[in-house]
């Protein structure tokens, strides 16, 4: 059997062959990973759906290969599962929405009602939806898999009017392509190329995918969001005391007590106050989604370029373990070491700079989120407080916030609140941790 | 004589055989059909669907003149005049076949008599009357058909003991007959005889009559026949036949394992059918075959030989004829080079018991095997008037609902008529219509149709002549 590269994951459909982690002849178990895939968030191991021996590797590093395409010919051992890869069941299920994530397919301005009606990547097994017998033929005739348009009538049916839409928006999007190229931002044709090399000597280097994936990613976030930033400066001087008095304790215990420890705590606790900005917008539907989750995205300043990890629910986790968690997923993420399930589902984002340096800045939002968080470097400042000025720690905070969904009187709100948790840290919490 | 050539031979005349010829014809194809008979028409034709069917309608009467003297009709007892009705029903026979020979003619399908044998994978040697002919071709479709079997115990080369084709010509009307399997061809068949005057006895050997459908359907097919038939035993299987005098002696063992040894006139041996593959030359192509002789085809009823496709019994599958003219067209499509597919294709099938059984689509029995999310909607034919009407009330219609889509992907009916209504099934199924869609479609009053829609009905739990606490929110 051929052993195929399963579906990755929300809106993934290819990736570049970085690794190969099996030789031929190599006896392998069902999930040990075979080869490392580079996509457009990170490098990650692909499991094997089987167990065998590995009796030829059909692709090379360097590889750009597809969903469904494969990888290995795999002998079966007898007792192995034979069974196809089964892909997890959020991909397989027919989706009548567009997935949220990085990066997505380009999508012509004039074309919103196609989210609600294309299926991405319709699985092997996925069956075929109702459709009266002569638009199953002419499907057939055309090359098109009904699995990938989404039937409108009730039952899920699929008539001519599905199928006539769904054949117009190719030739949209084809148009679009043709015009606008595949990899550029949504509604702008690319540049035309300079030649800098006539002002001085130049180097070129070709974009990873993981750098074109952000440039994707942030490009469509920009032409999208109608983002305002809000700045504010948090006084730290106590939390910084608080982290100083507990960070040996944590460190016993293998754990680095940081600054974004807290701000994790702090900011799941203000998005329960202020659900705004946890939501997402669903711009076909004219639905704004509030998530009943927090999932916080981390950015992270790997060797590569930006990658943003998710922590799961934040709000019902302590310091402690948050801690832990993001030593652990910040560490790997910097080795490339994480899955693409880990960068998914974020429903709000922190960019701490103060560790490198930097006061305020205007962070872009990281879509579908709506909003972002970022934290510059504290720095001693002459404040006045009751009449008198003194040295304080403040922190920059800079809230970019997409004004679609979320108004300024709420973001100035929102940001008070902020401020508020990171002057009233409550120590008798970290206390408890310790003991 | 020389060696003909031609685009495409078809082997056999039958149902898939012929659709075969005449759609390539009608595509602009030159074709050549090929028949060992002298009749076109296959086993449908000339010794299955259509003869049964004459016989059961004729012999059908009989009975229904008997059972009309509570309606205070009454008749005198039947002349059956054996003679006359075979040759009503040869004369069926004879007008259909040259109907499709005078069809072959009006579209330039050249019809050559005699039986073929492969030589190679595009070369077939044809042992005609005059001789054999050679004929090379491009592509070849399969379509030789099935047999009835014949197990060894069963062979003892006496015509009482019969197969469904000698059935067919009535040579008597056997006082007590045995018939050796309670499939669709021993129900039939079973059935023409006992209104005929004969005692059936029906052994089965599995434990129940029609596998395959659901229980539902078959009970009042089952208690029909307990009551026209003198016996049906199950779990029972024949263990020796042999001739004695002008009698079948035959030992069958029951269920308790007790031996009965009984004597019949004529045993009608209906245990399956079993594909036609000898004496074709398969093994000079590179044709493959299932462990039951069944040509192996793809969806497109591409065999594993490039040169040939086959369809209808001799590719597998349910035995039906109408499946095979549906093969045929497929066949020919990718011929052609169309893409055609024979998935999801959606083959009903019917039981002319009386009464009639037929379903289509997924059965319940199957959903729940699979454990399918489905519900079941059954409407009983007691609350028709149409049935009233006509004193048949022992018929149920019975919908599969998929319950995430609340689409129909199964009808089951049994009831006279039932294969006549089953086609509404096929349509809503082929068209991905919902419960509500048959609902909402108004079916004319008073026909049987109407079981169709108030099944539906009864899924929301609004039937107007059946009464379910069963509420659906729309």
């Amino acid at each position: 059997m051929d052993l195929k590269l399963p579906p990755l994951g929300e809106g993934i459909d290819s990736g570049s062959v970085v690794g190969i982690l099996v030789r031929e002849d190599d006896q392998i178990t069902r999930g040990q990973g075979v080869i490392e895939l580079e996509t457009g968030k990170a490098i990650a191991p692909v499991p094997s759906s089987a167990s065998g021996k590995v009796t030829k590797i059909l692709v090379s590093i360097g590889d750009k290969i597809s969903v469904g395409q494969a990888i290995l010919s795999l002998e079966s051992s007898a007792s192995a599962s034979v069974k196809p890869p089964s892909p997890p069941a959020a991909v397989s299920a027919p989706r009548p929405n567009r997935p949220a994530a990085a990066p997505p397919p380009p999508q012509p301005e004039e074309d919103p009602e196609a989210a609600t009606w294309v299926h991405d990547d319709p699985a092997d097994d996925s069956p075929v939806p109702a459709a009266s017998p002569t638009i199953r033929r002419l499907a057939r005739e055309l090359g098109i898999d009904l699995r990938r348009i989404h039937g409108s009538e009730s039952g899920g049916r699929l008539v001519m009017d599905d199928l006539r839409a769904y054949i117009q928006r190719l030739q949209r999007l084809a148009a679009h392509v043709r015009t606008a190229g595949p990899s550029a931002a949504p509604s702008q044709p690319p540049q035309p190329s300079v030649d800098f090399s006539k002002w001085g000597p130049v180097t070129k280097r070709p974009m990873s995918t993981l750098r074109k994936a952000i440039a994707t990613h942030l490009s469509e976030s920009w032409h999208t969001a109608p983002r305002v930033t809000q700045f504010d400066e948090a006084d730290i001087t106590a939390l910084d005391q608080i982290r100083k008095n507990h960070a040996a304790a944590f460190e016993k215990k293998g754990v680095r007590l940081t600054l974004t420890s807290f701000a994790l705590k702090i900011i799941a606790d203000a998005l329960g106050r202020h659900p705004v900005f946890n939501t997402s917008l669903d711009e076909a539907a004219n639905d704004v989604i509030y998530k009943e989750y927090f999932h916080i995205g981390l950015a992270v300043d790997s060797e590569q370029g930006l990658i943003v990890p998710v922590l799961r629910d934040v709000n019902k986790k302590d310091i402690m373990a948050l801690s832990k968690e993001m030593n652990d997923i910040a560490a790997r993420t910097r080795e490339r070491k994480i899955s693409l399930e880990e960068m998914q589902g974020g429903t709000f984002t922190i960019t701490n700079q103060g560790g490198i340096g930097g006061s305020h800045f205007t962070p872009i939002i990281n879509r579908p989120e709506t909003a972002i968080l970022g934290l510059g470097r504290g720095a001693l400042k002459a404040v006045v407080r009751e009449g008198k000025i003194l040295p304080r720690l403040m922190l920059p905070l800079a809230l970019s916030y997409d004004h679609r969904v979320i108004d300024g009187g709420a973001a100035v709100r929102f940001m008070l609140d902020l401020v508020k948790g990171f002057e009233n840290f409550d120590e008798k919490t970290l206390v408890q941790l310790e003991n | 004589m020389d060696p003909i050539h031609t685009e495409i031979v078809v082997l056999g005349a039958g149902p898939g055989g012929y659709a075969a010829a005449f759609y390539a014809a009608d595509l602009g194809k030159k074709v050549l059909l090929v028949e060992r008979e002298k009749k076109l028409g296959g086993v449908c034709l000339t010794r299955g669907c259509i003869p049964s069917k004459a016989l059961l309608h004729a012999s059908t009467m009989i009975r229904e003149a008997r059972e009309s003297a509570h309606r205070g009709i009454t008749f005198g007892p039947p002349q059956i005049n054996l003679d006359a009705l075979r040759s009503w029903k040869n004369g069926i026979v004879e007008k259909l076949s040259s109907g499709v020979n005078f069809l072959a003619k009006k579209r330039g399908v050249e019809v050559l008599h005699g039986r073929g044998y492969f030589e190679g994978s595009q070369s077939l040697r044809v042992e005609t009357a005059d001789g054999q002919r050679l004929v090379t071709y491009d592509k070849a479709v399969i379509a030789v058909g099935s047999k009835p079997a014949l197990p060894k115990v069963f062979d003892l080369g006496n015509p009482r003991i019969m197969t469904s084709t000698e059935a067919l010509d009535v040579e008597d009307i056997p006082e007590d007959l045995l018939v050796v399997g309670g499939g669709y061809i021993g129900m039939e068949l079973g059935s023409v005889y006992a209104n005929l005057g004969s005692k059936v006895v029906v052994v089965e050997a599995l434990p129940g009559i029609l596998s395959g459908a659901d229980p539902d359907l078959i009970r009042p097919v089952l208690q029909n026949a307990q009551k026209n038939f003198r016996e049906l035993r199950f779990n029972t299987t024949v263990t020796q036949m042999s001739t004695k005098g002008k009698k079948i002696r035959v030992l069958t063992v029951g269920p308790d394992k007790a031996e009965k040894d009984e004597l019949f006139d004529r045993v009608l041996v209906s245990v399956g059918r079993v594909p036609r593959f000898d004496d074709l030359g398969l093994e000079n192509t590179k044709v493959e075959q299932d462990e039951r002789g069944f040509i192996k085809v793809n969806d497109k009823m591409e065999t594993a030989d490039p040169a040939l496709l086959a369809v209808g019994d001799i590719a597998g599958g349910v035995l039906l004829a109408h499946k095979a003219s549906k093969e045929a067209r497929i066949a020919v499509e990718t011929i052609v080079g169309e893409p055609s597919t024979s998935a999801g294709v959606i083959i009903p099938a019917v039981v002319f018991t009386d009464p009639e059984l037929a379903w289509c689509g997924v059965s319940e029995a199957e959903a729940r095997a699979k454990g399918m999310e489905i519900d079941v909607a059954k409407f009983s034919w007691g609350a028709s008037g149409r049935a009233l009407t006509f004193d048949r009330t022992d018929g149920l219609t019975k919908l599969v609902v998929d319950l995430a889509t609340e689409r129909v992907i199964g009808v089951g009916m049994v009831g006279h008529g039932a294969g006549e209504l089953i086609a509404e099934g096929v349509v809503a199924i082929e068209m991905g219509a919902t419960v509500r869609d048959l609902a909402e479609t108004v079916h004319p009053h008073p026909t049987l149709s109407e079981t169709i829609m108030e099944a539906a009905e009864v899924y929301y739990g609004v039937s107007t002549h059946a009464f379910s606490p069963k509420k659906r929110e729309e």
